[in-house]
């Protein structure tokens, strides 16, 4: 939204410096984004006098003008435009001068002198486009004799040396008073502590002259949607003056665009009090309710009811819409845009101008729902007060009559079913200051509150003012007490704390440590979006089903929720490989959601903390980053053939194994499967796993793998053990292991290699292994006994035999 | 030519075949191309899209076959081993050291700022990454309709889930779960942490994936003024040195009063002017009935900021895309 700083100027005593008075707007109302200075845009405008007009040789349209600047000498300049005469005043753009339309858009078109149909033209006469003020490109700009002399400049004559804040509208949601510059100045006349000018209109309603000739009958449905409603009908002048108004400039210079007398009229009151009217051609109004005068209703509209709109769509309306209808009869959607039934033409007579105020709610669903984002809804959005409506209808009569000739042949008519008062507070002083931590006492805190309108009583009880809608309860209150003397003013402290020991975050340490584990083993730690694409899901065999879908997503890349970390990782390493990687160790801890496991106690979707690593290798290299990754936590890792589960189906079968603590089973480690490996165009063997962390966390043992040393001398022997083909590697292991450790002795036990030889019925294992006694250095024949002992106990348990 | 007699003999073939993809070269295939001009207007649009659709699924059902064929070629591994049989020592897997490997910096400063917070004496979770309308926004004084979520730009699931635009979704259930303490006189101060969604288009300085983390203190005699205590001794802890403070009024429904917290430039970034870090308030009384803790009791007061914003100025970073792209160029900048 844009604020006029010589707005501001007119409405409040300002009396600081601009880039003083951004900085307090700054820390007491809300953000400006950005401040412009709009003179320099015009400073090369210039008022001159058509002094001759002839028509150019040749051409049926250029005119060949000397124009006076104000020094008497004589310029030429081609016009193209038609209604060029010889003694108007017009607006002269010299040469040299940027064209105000294209400035500051970085495409600026400097003007310069230049040959036009063998006329050398200096510079040009400018239109209301060129000079970035309306989209009308018929005719130049004529100036009112009575107002401006030549050599006059464009900029000071129609209040154009401005300065524009640009404010943030977002912090100023709950502010409807604030989106009318007149608002604005009074919040922040109220920071300064200096005087509003409250402009007359306010003060007291604006008188106009009217006649009854014409009456309106209004009905509202329902006044939770439209808490009022008013109306007024005026009749057009035959023609409207052709000279620039200030009221087409003003408008211009805050953003919107020139139209018409009646529109930038309507568009300079909104800009000024925040609220929004509507005009409606009058006659067709009355033809569209058909029954020889106007009967307005307003009402929620009807599910698949159909309007055509203002500019040439129609719209399905929705029950949550709001209609103004002609009896009955739709011909606007409330709050958005007019319909074309009701439109204004060039044969327009009379007009019917609504001030009314709809539900914000409603306002901001109709905002979405058919994607109309107006200035005058983006206020109705906020919610504007009702008693705002009388003072600007009355307004725009009595300006209109005035300045354009319009003439009200109606009185207004109001409909306000139900008064809305702001309702006193009651607090203390002392409320104020335990929130605020401040020491304010109560003259300073009545001061602050009556400064920008609100009623004061006693100690205290408190009124808002009628334009402001926000507020409603005590902190409400207290919050304009800080605000307006200054935040900034309040003695930053820390508070006294109760001495608890914070609960550690368990989920948190772990991931920390996990994150210096695995960047210790050279993998790099990554993070991928939560959502992928159904091309992704397909690809590992997910079903899309399984996933949460997004509704709204912008790309088809990110429609469901993943399922696993895992395959993004396997995406990401294609993608490396593609920058000319190798070697490659991705990981990522994030959370996953796998739609068909259900809710939780909370009934939001079950919620998986998992850990998934992908690397360049084969299984057993994935495995072994698992293993070192545990190990540091002191968990001991069972690997065993699972069925894939649905998520899983990425993995080959035949190369993949559930990973279990105890019997707990917490995650999956496995080769991607040759065919995954080509959907992502992986040329080398790729393989990962996928933890889930909750299950893990639960299983860290503190200290666990901690053996006493032994300080006797130890044994190393190497025993290689002849097994079945299909005997699984960890069970020997297991039994070896538990063999030496019945024994009390200190042990530790190495796989030194597989071999499988012709016969394709056994392989052999060999293991190195170091064994010590707590007690003594062991002879020979103990250490005979004992590895005698492991083989025996292999044979028995397993059928392995000693080679 | 009978497409559907047709269809199901080339599918059984497919099926069959020792070689899948040969059924793709099929005369028959041909030959139903070769109808498609002979037809008129209105029926040829229609068969093409059937043979189009014939093709499709028979190149799907020759990708499943010789994805088995490929997995059928695979030989059982024993799992429980440390590799594979007849494995020579040099081709064993092994895991070298080679400092190649980085940690995330999105993920290291968290650390960083949850470890701070948890110094000063606050508890830290992590934000869930799917939640419902009431934890995202009704139980944080967003009643439905209220046109401040219209600033939160969330997506949403077909389900009505919504992936939280900021890590405030936790606070009702900081509250909640802390209401025995305050019973008993003591505090809540919690921090939650982690990924946020906000459904933007991505450019050098948009990101629809980021992280947040944010705090809540309440307490039966807390201050605004306690709250920009609090979080300038966070800054000045976070960015080791003395800073200055100042606020902007600003309006998120679950504070009263918010306010966006500003530092002055700290000398590591050059230091000068100031940047607004995050946005503050005093809790909204709603918020706290919401969660079973009496407003004219208890007050608190809440804050929250984005964490790639710290990152980005903290290493110059100067495209946020950078982060989510799994770079290792980029990632292993951050040994």
């Amino acid at each position: 939204m844009i604020i006029s700083l010589n707005w501001l100027k007119k409405y409040a005593d300002i009396g600081v410096p601009t880039d003083e008075l951004v900085e307090l707007i700054g820390s007491r109302l809300v953000e400006v984004e950005e401040v412009i200075d709009l003179a320099p845009r015009y400073k090369d405008c210039v008022i001159v006098k058509v002094e001759q007009c002839d028509k150019v040789e040749g051409s049926d349209h250029l005119s060949l003008c000397q124009v006076n600047a104000g020094s008497g000498d004589l310029v030429q300049v081609v016009c193209g435009a038609n209604n060029v005469y010889a003694g108007m005043l017009a607006v002269w753009l010299p040469p040299k001068s940027v064209v105000p339309e294209t400035y500051g858009t970085g495409d600026e078109f400097v003007l310069e002198s230049r040959k036009l149909m063998g006329q050398v033209s200096n510079g040009m006469l400018a239109s209301m486009r060129e000079l970035g003020l309306g989209d009308d490109h018929d005719g130049i700009v004529e100036i009112d004799p009575e107002s401006a002399k030549p050599g006059d400049s464009f900029a000071e004559k129609f209040a154009l040396n401005d300065t524009l804040l640009d404010i943030e509208n977002k912090s100023l949601t709950h502010r409807p008073d604030c989106f009318g510059n007149v608002g604005f100045a009074r919040e922040v006349a109220g920071i300064l502590g200096s005087k509003f000018n409250e402009p007359p209109y306010f003060a007291e309603l604006s008188k106009f002259s009217h006649d009854d000739q014409e009456k309106i009958e209004i009905e509202i449905a329902d006044a939770e949607l439209c808490p009022r409603y008013q109306a007024v009908i005026m009749e057009l002048p035959e023609s409207y003056p052709r000279y620039l108004t200030p009221i087409a400039v003003d408008v211009a210079r805050v953003g919107m665009r020139a139209i018409d007398p009646v529109v930038d009229s309507a568009n300079l009151l909104m800009l000024l009090t925040g609220q929004p009217l509507h005009t409606f051609d009058y006659d067709k109004f009355v033809k569209v309710g058909g029954l020889g005068a106007a009967k307005v209703i307003v009402r929620a509209a009807k599910e698949g009811e159909k309007l055509e709109l203002l500019d040439g769509k129609t719209i399905e309306l929705d029950s949550k819409d709001i209609v103004i209808t002609s009896n009955d009869v739709p011909v606007a959607l409330a709050g958005a845009m007019g319909g074309a039934n009701t439109a204004i033409d060039k044969s327009t007579k009379r007009i019917l101008v609504e001030s009314a105020t709809f539900n914000l709610y409603s306002m901001r669903g109709t905002q979405f729902r058919h994607g109309i984002f107006s200035e005058a809804i983006t206020r109705f959005t906020k919610g504007q007060p009702p008693a705002l409506t009388n003072f600007v209808i009355c307004k725009f009569a009595e300006m209109t009559s005035k300045i354009f000739g319009l003439k009200a042949v109606s009185k207004v008519f109001d409909a306000y079913p139900v008064e809305i008062v702001n309702q006193p507070i009651q607090l203390t002083v002392d409320d104020v200051n335990k929130l605020l931590g401040s020491g304010f006492d109560i003259k300073q805190v009545r001061a602050t509150l009556e400064n920008v309108g609100f009623a004061v009583h006693g100690e205290f009880k408190v009124t808002a003012p009628w334009w402001r809608t926000d507020i409603h309860i005590e902190e409400d209150v207290i919050e304009e007490v800080g605000r307006l003397t200054g935040f900034d003013n309040i003695l930053a402290k820390l508070p006294m704390r109760s001495f608890e020991m914070p609960t550690p975050d368990d989920l948190g340490d772990m991931k920390a440590k996990i994150r210096r584990v695995l960047s210790d083993m050279s993998a790099n730690e990554v993070l991928t979006y939560s959502f992928v694409g159904e091309r992704l899901l397909k690809k590992v065999g997910q079903d899309p089903a399984n996933s949460y879908k997004i509704i709204n997503s912008t790309s088809p890349e990110l429609q469901y929720v993943r399922q696993q970390l895992a395959p993004s990782l396997l995406e990401k390493v294609y993608k490396n490989t593609k920058a000319g990687y190798s070697g490659i160790a991705l990981f990522e801890m994030n959370q996953v959601f796998v739609k068909n496991e259900g809710m939780n106690g909370e009934n939001v979707p079950i919620q998986h903390d998992n850990l998934a690593l992908a690397v360049q290798g084969d299984f057993y290299l994935a495995k072994l980053f698992l293993n070192n990754l545990t190990d540091k936590f002191g968990i001991k890792l069972d690997y065993r053939n699972t069925e894939l589960g649905t998520t899983e189906t990425f993995y080959e079968p035949k190369h993949s194994a559930g990973v279990f603590v105890d019997d707990l089973q917490v995650g999956i480690v496995g080769g991607v499967a040759a065919g995954v490996k080509n959907n992502f165009k992986l040329a080398v063997d790729t393989s990962a796993f996928e933890i889930e962390l909750g299950l893990l966390l639960g299983k860290v043992k503190v200290g666990a793998g901690y053996k006493n040393q032994s300080g006797f001398q130890g044994v190393e022997r190497d025993m290689t053990f002849k097994v079945a083909v299909d005997m699984a590697f960890a069970k020997l292991e297991t039994t070896v292991k538990k063999t030496l450790q019945a024994d009390g002795l200190q042990s530790e036990i190495a796989p030194l290699d597989i071999y499988q030889g012709d016969d394709s019925a056994t392989k052999n294992i060999t293991f190195r292994i170091k064994f010590a006694s707590y007690d003594k250095t062991l002879n020979g024949q103990e250490i005979a006994g004992i590895v005698n002992k492991v083989a025996s106990a292999a044979r028995k348990e397993l059928n392995a035999e000693i080679i | 030519m009978d497409l559907e007699k047709t269809k199901s003999e080339l599918l059984k073939r497919a099926r069959e075949l020792d070689a899948p993809r040969e059924v793709l070269k099929a005369p028959e295939l041909r030959e139903l191309y070769k109808l498609i001009p002979t037809l008129t207007d209105e029926k040829r649009a229609e068969f093409g899209q059937k043979i189009n659709a014939l093709k499709v699924e028979l190149e799907a059902v020759v990708a499943a076959r010789e994805a088995e064929a490929l997995s059928a070629a695979v030989e059982p591994i024993d799992v429980t081993a440390p590799w594979g049989v007849n494995v020579e020592p040099a081709d064993r897997p092994q895991i070298v050291a080679t400092g190649r490997g980085s940690r995330h910096p999105l993920m290291t400063e968290l650390e960083r700022v949850v470890d701070i917070y948890q110094k000063m004496g606050f508890d830290a979770v992590e934000s869930r990454q799917l939640d419902d309308d009431y934890h995202m926004f009704e139980s944080l004084n967003f009643p439905a309709g209220h046109p401040a979520r219209d600033s939160f730009d969330t997506f949403r699931t077909e389900e009505g889930f919504i992936p939280p635009a900021h890590t405030s979704t936790m606070q009702n259930r900081i509250l909640v779960a802390g209401r025995d303490k305050l019973a008993a006189g003591g505090q809540i101060a919690a921090v939650s942490y982690g990924r946020c969604f906000r459904n933007e288009d991505l450019d050098a300085t948009h990101e629809h994936t980021f992280y947040q983390c944010e705090g809540v203190f309440v307490s039966a005699e807390v201050t605004l003024g306690q709250m920009l205590g609090v979080l300038q001794k966070f800054f000045e802890a976070y960015y080791s040195q003395k800073l200055n403070i100042k606020t902007q009024p600003a309006y998120f429904p679950f504070v009263e009063p918010g306010l966006e917290f500003l530092i002055e430039k700290p000398k590591s970034l050059g230091g000068s002017g100031w940047m607004e870090v995050m946005g503050c308030g005093m809790i909204h009384p709603n918020v706290l009935s919401a969660a079973g803790i009496d407003p004219t009791k208890y007050r608190g007061f809440a804050w929250g900021g984005g964490i790639d914003r710290l990152v980005m100025l903290k290493y110059g970073i100067d495209d946020i895309r950078y982060f989510e792209s799994g770079k290792l160029a980029f990632l292993k900048e951050f040994k």
